[in-house]
């Protein structure tokens, strides 16, 4: 597979480059300078308070969301206004949500098969072989002729990484993606992510499971009112925090 | 209702009957009062589907030869409806050649019963599919083309022009209020004040204003080169109409779409046209099914207002139909003739629409 190849011969490779970028709401400055660089193969997690901007930084990377000044550079392709390079970035970035949005007037197979056959030019046969692949990895085969609303919320999110992952991406973003389930099914959405993250996948994390980013995280990100405070690995950044703020959040969100 | 008493998992076939016994015994005969009350109900019930029944049916003179027995008969006359029934279908269309509108009705009900497949819903199945129904009634109900006696659209009447009318509103109406609720959703201020003003002018105008104007207004404002025929001047203006109400519908049902559906598309690298028509569209179109289906069954029985311009439609011809002497006193058979036509068709486009619903309910959430 491609996700193994990628993971040995290239891991000093630069995958994601941010630097000095800025994003405004209005009046509202959300992202104040952001640098982070990224190489293939790591896992970061990105954390902190609500409206502290880091929904808002990953969903600049795909585009999802326009930043105004600074450079952000996805796998080599710098992202402007070009709509070429943005498809390009969008192919080879998969991204899923907190809130699944998977396509409710398709089968589980119909949502895996779309892209695949429609942006790549995939046969159908060849797109089916690939979806099935990707759902038994994330163990929904069985389920792949129904529909969406017919699934539980984590059987949802494992499907939505199956379709993300049918379009073979070299990076995936992680939008909160256990924040809308129930508590006891996130456990199967983050083995499915820690199994990725196995499997060598450049990851992008946001997300409040602490206990998934001392384990599978190689650097984990503190972010509060649109800046970067803090940048370590696991163990450090847990332990001992160099900033106040982040040792704040660390006491609100392990103390329970 | 009584199913929801149901438990989930019980066999329905076994239970039903015992359920419905038990919910109607506790809803009307709990108390003195409520028996009482059922039972005067239930007699007046029985009583009044004894009259219509005897009525339609039991002391009702079927034929045109045996006219003669509707004096004496206490039932419906339907002997009216046999002896006319050709002037109500197809109004003044000439009498010979009324196996071409016969012919052209059936291909566009068939146009509409083969629509109602989903073998059909493609933009292109869908589009060869009326064009060649629509087609075929027009060069049948013409004529010329075909090489065959033209019979000019001012004679065209009865069902046959209702049928006409309603198909070419809803058929042209559908996409055209597509195109104003896009064009409303549209970024450029320009496109979306014009088209909402549009719009709200329309609504705010009565029907029978907009197509007087359509009628009668254009001709005398416009040179007469652009009058064009003033049966396709009404289409126009019913389409323009309808297409607004229309496009309010599918509005809301654009609103239906979560922001979240569009990024999804977005992320994974879709065009705007594939998230538009693959992702999107399906959307507005679930989500705008029960406000299209109360379109179309309005539209159907709204054609009845080109009366008043003019036109022969089904109800003109009823009117015609008990126009003479010899049938005026049966005007009752006539209108419940015509009714049966109405709520016929009307029923079973609603028992269309609940079944789509159940099927497409099925599929999402």
């Amino acid at each position: 597979m491609s996700l193994t190849t990628n993971d040995q011969n290239s891991a000093d490779e630069v995958a994601i480059q941010i630097t000095d970028m800025n994003k405004w709401y209005g009046d509202f400055h959300v992202l104040k300078g952001i640098d982070l660089t990224v190489k293939r193969g790591e896992k970061i997690v990105v954390c902190g308070p609500s409206g502290s901007g880091k929904s808002t930084m990953i969903r600049c990377i795909n585009d999802l969301e326009k930043h105004q000044s600074g450079k952000i550079e996805v796998l080599g392709t710098i992202l402007d206004r070009n709509p070429k390079n943005i498809q390009a970035i969008r192919k080879d970035v998969g991204m899923c949500f907190q809130h699944f949005n998977l396509f409710p007037h398709m089968t589980v197979l119909e949502n895996c098969m779309l892209a695949p056959t429609l942006v790549q030019g995939t046969s159908d046969s060849k797109a089916k072989e690939t979806a099935l692949k990707y759902l038994d990895k994330v163990k929904i085969r069985n389920q792949a002729d129904k529909y969406p609303g017919q699934l539980s919320g984590g059987q949802q999110q494992r499907v939505a990484i199956a379709r993300s992952l049918c379009m073979n991406p070299s990076v995936m973003l992680f939008d909160e993606p256990t924040s809308a389930l129930d508590p006891e099914v996130i456990a199967e959405v983050l083995d499915v992510m820690v199994s990725l993250a196995d499997m060598g996948m450049t990851m992008i994390c946001v997300t409040h499971e602490m206990g998934f980013a001392r384990k599978v995280a190689d650097r984990v990100i503190f972010m509060d009112a649109g800046e970067i405070i803090e940048d370590d690995e696991p163990n450090a950044f847990f332990d001992n925090p160099k900033s106040d703020r982040t040792k704040l959040f660390l006491s609100q969100v392990l103390e329970h | 209702m009584t199913t929801t008493t149901i438990p989930i998992n019980s066999k329905p076939r076994a239970v039903k009957p015992v359920v419905k016994y038990t919910w109607f015994k506790e809803r009307a005969f709990s108390t003195p009062l409520d028996t009482l009350m059922t039972l005067v109900f239930l007699s007046v019930i029985c009583y009044l589907g004894y009259l219509i029944v005897d009525w339609t049916f039991l002391n009702a003179v079927w034929t045109e030869e045996n006219v003669a027995m509707c004096q004496e008969a206490t039932g419906a006359c339907w002997s009216v409806v046999d002896a006319r029934h050709r002037l109500i279908l197809f109004g003044l269309y000439p009498y010979e050649l009324q196996w071409r509108a016969t012919l052209a009705c059936a291909s566009i009900i068939l146009a509409i019963v083969l629509s109602c497949f989903s073998f059909f819903w493609t933009i292109w199945r869908l589009s060869w599919l009326w064009f060649v129904g629509f087609g075929s009634y027009y060069l049948l109900m013409e004529g010329s083309l075909l090489g065959l006696q033209q019979v000019t659209t001012d004679e065209w009447g009865g069902l046959a022009l209702t049928l006409f009318l309603f198909s070419s509103v809803v058929l042209a109406g559908i996409p055209t209020g597509l195109l104003f609720a896009m064009l409303r959703r549209s970024k450029l201020p320009v496109i979306s004040y014009g088209i909402s003003i549009f719009i709200d002018v329309i609504r705010s105008l009565p029907l029978l204003a907009t197509l007087f104007t359509a009628a009668v207004v254009i001709p005398i404002l416009l040179p007469e080169w652009l009058h064009g025929d003033k049966i396709w001047r009404v289409i126009v203006a019913f389409t323009l109409f309808f297409a607004c109400y229309q496009a309010e519908v599918f509005r809301g049902g654009f609103q239906g779409v979560p922001k979240g559906q569009v990024e999804a598309g977005q992320a994974l690298g879709l065009s705007s046209w594939h998230i538009f028509t693959r992702i999107v569209l399906p959307q507005v179109f679930r989500h705008s099914l029960p406000g299209t289906i109360n379109m179309v069954v309005m539209t159907f029985k709204e054609t009845a207002i080109v009366i008043i311009i003019g036109f022969f439609d089904v109800i003109a011809s009823a009117n015609a139909a008990i126009g003479t002497a010899q049938w005026a006193p049966y005007y009752m058979e006539v209108y419940a003739f015509v009714g049966f036509i109405y709520w016929g068709f009307i029923f079973l486009l609603g028992q269309y629409g609940s079944y789509l619903k159940r099927r497409l309910s099925n599929t999402s959430h």
